[in-house]
């Protein structure tokens, strides 16, 4: 008689509570992590009420990497050896049941219902080799980790990509119940407005430059889980790496009994491409501690528990590879640095950084790209750079003031640092840090060129004696008649390049006023007064 | 009898006694009946300085009906505390929001377009907080809902996107602070009203008397509250200096902007003539602005 079973498709078996438990926490830490996300936004005081960077601080990686660049890493960034110490003892739980990013890339990766092959491609240790060229680089003071980090990463992507077209998805469709032609749903509009903005919605409508660009490489890392499931952390994540090491002596550890008999159900559940199918060469540091493995099998010969032997399978980089990426990291510091922005006493007029940004140096070896910075911004000003700091400033924060400018008493982005590369200011020490100068352009400039009276760079100066003054002329028009008018100045004791004036100012395209980054508090050279201590 | 003649018979003592609601001189019957053009309370508080000159005024339901849609405008420009005197005291817009509450008024809704950040502005300002305990519906400007207005008598602008809850306000009540302005010499109630226009209205500087005139003939405010609690008198509109700010304890309230502000410029030791919009208002015949012919009461609360 035969098996009727073996024609029949593979009944699932029942979940496990221990897999319950863990979607349940990957739920709840990928809710976490989105609620503070969207916490991390102004709102109307100069405090935020939450830890909106609390993931980044728990990141060992940025804590290493920054620890190495810089020499020193923030005070909250210590937290994350808290980490560092549990993966020490439970392997990486934290891929498996806490990152948002492996949450969802699980998501995606449970999507996928067909099979282009059921064999893992067996890559992950290009993981550990970028890991080894971003720390070995590190070393050399090149800070590209957060490029990579997958907190950093996803922060990046939610803030500059994802959030902002969301945003735009649902403005737009309220726009329409907004319509004249439907004034039936302008009432239900009018609460799902209210609904929405106080929930989800950002206050206003974020515009990021790159921001096709963040969503489309975040889409590609979700959607790598359709070639292959969690593809970036099996194969790509360099967090997953660093705490892959140091599972390496893990006591957690997944045992098989006598009675496993290979048949591989378990290759299939697995998560990180562990290998446990084969009774030995089961690598703990690929596990995820998913305990998919413990359901199908069906001899019930798996099982986990804690244990002081040594892992089966030891991870083995190979000496040369090893060796080849740290070489490639320390190589990348001298190809990226031989840049024109860097030839000394050549400061970049449009690279305004925000208000405590470090001397920019040593605020490279920090920033870490997050965009941290750029989500909280205020008035949304500060945007992503591309090439503007070079290619190891790339996605830093720059602040461009036609799009929003500097709000005087606001100091949120040194308060979501997560790195200190944005120094967190007392708000007296904001309101007194310059990170440009402010110029007039004559040539634009309406009491100047058009004689006709403006004065909306004075209205909005925001320091107590105000930066722009007037000189009070009576001109001529073109009919010989005389005009009176005010044709503003900036003071450079009292400017601090907040921007405003530039953001609103009324001539439209480019503005008859604009900051640049000469006299900022943070550069000795970036100056252009012999005297450049002024009032401040 | 009408009221400029019995301003002129009844002169500043009279008003005196009227203020403290004593005994006439003439009928208290006509007296009682009289409106003032404007009343000017002074009184260390806010809440109860406006109370009183609201009720010298002939009380809120003189203004307000049962059921109305009112709009408060107050400026919420900038993002400074109350002390630093550039938005609208928030005492003052919570005691009108409770007094057209009282008076029967549907829903008041505050609300105003800032330069600075609005939420910030919205908080630090003092005025989201106390409104919203006091009842108002204080909400943030949307951009949705400005539409392109007809100023027909305009002589600087044709129309201009005004925001649509003034437009569809039963009533609207303008609440301006007193303060310094780099153009405009200072802002008071004329000025207010940049608040409520949309798109690119930086341009209006560039012929701002005449604009801000031109708006007022669109935007007929109720009642007008002058807030001169504190005043700024230099570096405005925004301050930031408390050197600036002087405090004066005063409310004025009148239902002709014209009025108010040309009060409003003897705060500054100016005369209302000096401030060009009041004499672009008084060229294009909008309300009087000669102080000496108006019945001013002035009330210690």
């Amino acid at each position: 008689m035969t098996e009727p079973v073996a024609r029949t498709k593979r009944r699932k078996p029942p979940t496990s509570k221990t897999v319950w438990a863990r979607r349940l926490s990957q739920g709840a830490f990928l809710l976490l992590f989105l609620f503070l996300f969207l916490q991390t936004e102004q709102k109307g005081a100069d405090e935020l009420g939450y830890p909106a960077k609390l993931f980044l601080d728990f990141d060992p990686l940025l804590f290493l990497s920054t620890l190495l660049s810089a020499h020193k890493a923030a005070a909250a960034l210590w937290l994350s050896l808290v980490l560092l110490a549990i993966t020490a003892v439970l392997g990486r739980v934290f891929c498996g049941w806490v990152c948002p990013l492996g949450t969802l890339n699980n998501m995606v990766g449970a999507m996928r219902r067909w099979h282009l092959t059921d064999r893992p491609r067996g890559w992950f240790r290009l993981k550990y080799f970028l890991l080894i060229a971003l720390l070995a680089g590190s070393l050399f003071s090149l800070q590209l980790t957060g490029i990579f980090d997958p907190l950093s990463l996803t922060v990046r992507s939610l803030s500059l990509g994802i959030y902002p077209a969301f945003n735009y998805a649902v403005n737009s469709a309220l726009d329409a119940a907004y319509q004249p032609g439907f004034q039936g749903l302008t009432s239900a509009a009018d609460v799902a407005n209210k609904v929405l903005q106080d929930t989800v919605l950002a206050f206003r409508q974020p515009y990021f430059r790159q921001g096709a660009l963040m969503s489309l490489l975040f889409l590609g890392i979700l959607g790598l889980n359709l070639v292959e499931k969690r593809f970036w952390c099996r194969y790509l994540c360099p967090l997953g790496a660093l705490l892959g090491l140091t599972s390496r002596f893990a006591f957690l550890k997944r045992s098989v009994s006598e009675g496993c008999n290979t048949c591989g159900l378990c290759d299939k559940d697995c998560q990180g491409a562990a290998s446990p199918g084969t009774k030995d060469a089961w690598l703990a540091s690929e596990c995820f501690y998913c305990f998919n493995c413990d359901d199908p099998c069906p001899k019930g010969a798996v099982s986990f528990g804690f244990s002081a032997k040594k892992a089966p399978e030891a991870l083995d980089l190979g000496r040369r590879n090893v060796i080849a990426s740290a070489l490639t990291g320390v190589a990348a510091v001298a190809v990226v640095r031989a840049n024109p922005i860097f030839k000394p006493l050549t400061p970049q007029p449009d690279l305004i950084r925000p208000p405590g940004a470090l001397p920019e140096r040593e605020f490279l070896e920090r920033c870490v790209k997050c965009g941290e910075c750029m989500k909280v911004c205020t008035t949304g000003g500060l945007q992503p750079t591309l090439w503007e700091a070079g290619l190891e400033g790339i996605w830093s924060p720059v602040l461009v003031p036609r799009i929003g400018y500097c709000e005087y008493n606001c100091t949120l982005c040194g308060q979501v640092c997560p790195t200190g590369a944005i120094r967190r200011l007392s708000l007296p020490e904001k309101q007194k840090t310059r990170i440009g100068t402010a110029m007039i352009d004559k040539g634009r400039c309406l009491p100047y060129a058009h004689t006709t009276p403006c004065i909306v760079c004075e209205e909005v100066c925001p320091t107590p004696k105000k930066a722009v003054w007037f000189e009070r002329l009576t001109v001529q028009n073109r009919a010989g008649d005389p005009v009176e008018v005010k044709q503003p100045h900036v003071d450079l004791d009292l400017c601090i390049g907040c921007g405003i004036c530039e953001a609103k100012c009324p001539v439209m395209g480019r503005p008859a006023i604009y900051v640049f980054s000469v006299g900022e508090s943070r550069s000795k050279d970036n100056q252009l007064l012999l005297d450049a201590a002024g009032p401040y | 009898m009408r009221r400029r003649d019995f301003m002129k018979i009844s002169g500043s003592g009279a008003a005196g006694l009227l203020a403290a609601g004593a005994f006439s001189p003439f009928s208290p019957a006509l007296a009682a009946t009289l409106r003032p053009d404007l009343v000017v309370a002074h009184g260390p508080q806010p809440d109860r300085a406006t109370r009183a000159a609201i009720e010298a005024m002939g009380g809120m339901k003189a203004f307000i009906s049962k059921g109305d849609v009112v709009v408060i405008k107050p400026n919420i420009g900038w993002d400074r505390t109350p002390e630093q005197a550039a938005d609208t005291n928030p005492v003052v817009v919570a005691t009108l929001v409770a007094l057209c509450l009282e008076a029967g008024a549907k829903t008041v809704k505050v609300f105003d377009r800032p330069c600075n950040d609005p939420r910030r502005c919205y908080i630090q300002s003092g005025i989201e907080p106390l409104a919203k305990a006091a009842g108002a519906d204080v909400s943030h400007v949307d951009d949705r809902k400005f539409r392109e207005v007809a100023i027909p008598k305009g002589e600087a602008i044709k129309s201009w996107p005004l925001y649509i809850d003034v437009l569809e306000a039963d009533k609207i009540i303008n609440v301006p602070i007193a303060k310094h302005h780099g153009l405009s010499r200072l802002t008071l109630s004329f000025k207010n009203w940049m608040g409520v226009m949309g798109g690119t209205r930086g341009r209006i500087h560039q012929n701002i008397h005449e604009t801000l005139v031109d708006l007022s003939t669109v935007i007929r405010p109720t009642l007008v509250v002058l807030d001169a609690v504190r005043i700024l008198t230099a570096n405005g509109p925004q301050g930031g200096d408390l050197k600036d700010v002087k405090k004066l304890d005063t409310i004025i309230a009148g239902v002709d902007q014209v009025a108010v502000d040309s009060y409003g410029a003897t705060l500054f030791g100016l005369k209302g003539s000096e401030l060009g919009v009041v004499a672009a208002a008084h060229r294009r015949g909008i309300g009087p602005v000669d102080l000496d012919k108006l019945l001013i009461r002035k009330i210690e609360a």
